[in-house]
């Protein structure tokens, strides 16, 4: 316990050990006399403890949120490394299947670093994005939604420049839903990727959007789902994979993403 | 409230009891040894998939980084099997390979091919926003430590989320245990602050200072 530049008898490092059960008994009866009897230690010492927080708790949903099914996939991926057993002496095939076997999980680790295998895309992964925009929507209140859309050539200007990031065409007239209100497009970003997002405003039911990311898992056709109170519809092509998104009735959803795959260039 | 009549509400940390790994009853002949471990190795790993995963999330903050961190953490350590030794806990051990890793490899080539790093903001849209309506103070506790400077964020979590002692979080950091004390020191008094600002609307204030 030496005493600290500044004369204080006490420091931060001192008193969150001693918080932390990291002392020794003997360190530790020299902090609590020291709290006793020195009132800027127990002010500091009552300030400090303010950071007491519910850490694991708040890891926790972190914890329920690792993408299971993907890490096994990913593990289960990753070649055996260790040579064939070598009973007596390690012979030429040995060496060579070694050999293999280094080579195969070089390759893995480089592809792993370089990112060029940037997921398994497992069934889970294309439901995770839209967990994602439905977190990110079911904030959305039609207060969010206020500013004015700006004219034809700036919705056009701004439909262009997400377009371009999806690598699709996209226009005013593409996009238009009818029965609801543009209201902007925008630019987000999921896992690294650009994800599009157009957003609407139906006039009984609130914001609704339109979202894509590009997706290679194939084209598929739409199916519904629930997701924080709102209706979903979602359905891919063969480069990318859509997703309508309100509190609408799911019947009006259906309707409107036929409208939106009759329009929409794949 | 006068401080003489302070009581200390002392945050003792739990000791966390995360399943611990069994001993390895490795035969002791050394070439069937490295072999038995290294199945034994993948079996761990596949148990510590998901906190490894969360590990790598507070350190890069993207979700597609902590993947293939994760997955360069599971070849590391199949290759390094032999050099686990058997008896201690698995999961520090993980733990620090993949910290190596994101140091002297992920992180260092992001920040040179200058892809730098996501903010806190961005990254908890995604990783927190799940339990936002949930839990409140948890989400609020959780921004504030992602909003840490990286050193202070991995002590944190290891200390007082993965429940690492002081010295199995330098291992895991490779630092000295001195600057695993500053770290937290430093991090808990940013936090304080943090939350003194709601707290001295609950308390009354001793006009102490």
């Amino acid at each position: 316990m030496s005493e600290r530049k500044d004369g204080k008898p006490f420091s931060d490092e001192m008193l969150v050990a001693y918080m932390d059960g990291e002392l020794s008994d003997a360190e530790r009866d020299a902090v609590e006399a020291l709290i006793g009897s020195d009132s800027e230690a127990a002010v500091r010492f009552e300030h400090l403890s303010r950071s007491a927080l519910p850490f694991r708790e708040a890891f926790a949903p972190l914890l329920a949120a690792a993408p299971a099914a993907r890490l096994d996939a990913m593990l289960a991926a990753v070649p055996a490394v260790s040579a064939p057993k070598a009973a007596a002496g390690i012979g030429r095939r040995g060496l060579l299947a070694a050999a293999a076997a280094c080579l195969v999980a070089g390759i893995a680790l480089d592809r792993t670093v370089l990112g060029v295998a940037r997921r398994l895309s497992g069934p889970d992964e294309s439901a995770e994005w839209r967990a994602v925009v439905a977190e990110y929507l079911a904030l959305y209140t039609a207060d969010t939604l206020s500013a004015p859309a700006g004219d034809h050539a700036a919705q056009a200007a701004q439909l262009a420049l997400v377009g371009e990031k999806l690598g699709m065409t996209l226009t005013p007239e593409a996009v238009a839903l009818p029965g609801t209100d543009f209201r902007r497009a925008q630019v987000l970003q999921y896992d690294g990727m650009p994800l599009a997002q157009i957003v609407y405003l139906h006039p009984e039911t609130g914001p609704m959007a339109l979202c894509m990311i590009l997706s290679n898992a194939g084209a598929a056709a739409p199916e519904a789902e629930r997701r924080r109170g709102m209706n979903v519809v979602y359905w891919s092509s063969a480069t990318h994979a859509f997703m309508l998104i309100g509190r609408a009735p799911v019947d009006e959803l259906q309707a409107l993403a036929d409208h939106v795959r009759g329009v929409l260039p794949a | 409230m006068s401080v003489a009549r302070l009581t200390f509400p002392v945050y003792t940390r739990e000791k966390s009891e995360a399943p611990a790994v069994p001993a390895l009853e490795g035969p002791s002949a050394g070439t069937e040894g490295v072999i038995a471990s290294e199945e034994d190795i993948r079996q761990g790993l596949s148990r510590e998939l998901a906190r490894l995963w969360r590990y790598a999330v507070v350190l890069s903050r993207q979700r597609d980084v902590a993947d293939d961190l994760v997955q360069a953490t599971c070849v590391r350590a199949l290759e390094r099997a032999g050099q686990y030794e058997a008896g201690t806990r698995l999961d520090r051990w993980l733990f620090s390979i993949l910290h190596s890793i994101w140091l002297n490899e992920v992180r260092s080539r992001r920040v040179r091919e200058g892809q730098g790093f996501v903010d806190a903001d961005r990254s908890l849209v995604f990783d927190g926003a799940r339990q936002a309506e949930t839990h409140l103070l948890a989400a609020q506790v959780l921004q504030q430590v992602q909003a840490l400077p990286e050193a202070q964020r991995s002590a944190v979590f290891l200390a007082y989320v993965e429940g690492l002692s002081y010295r199995e979080v330098a291992v895991v950091l490779d630092v000295p245990i001195g600057t695993v004390m500053s770290r937290l020191a430093a991090a808990r008094a940013k936090l304080a602050d943090g939350a003194g600002a709601s707290g001295s609307a609950r308390r009354t204030n001793g006009g102490q200072t």
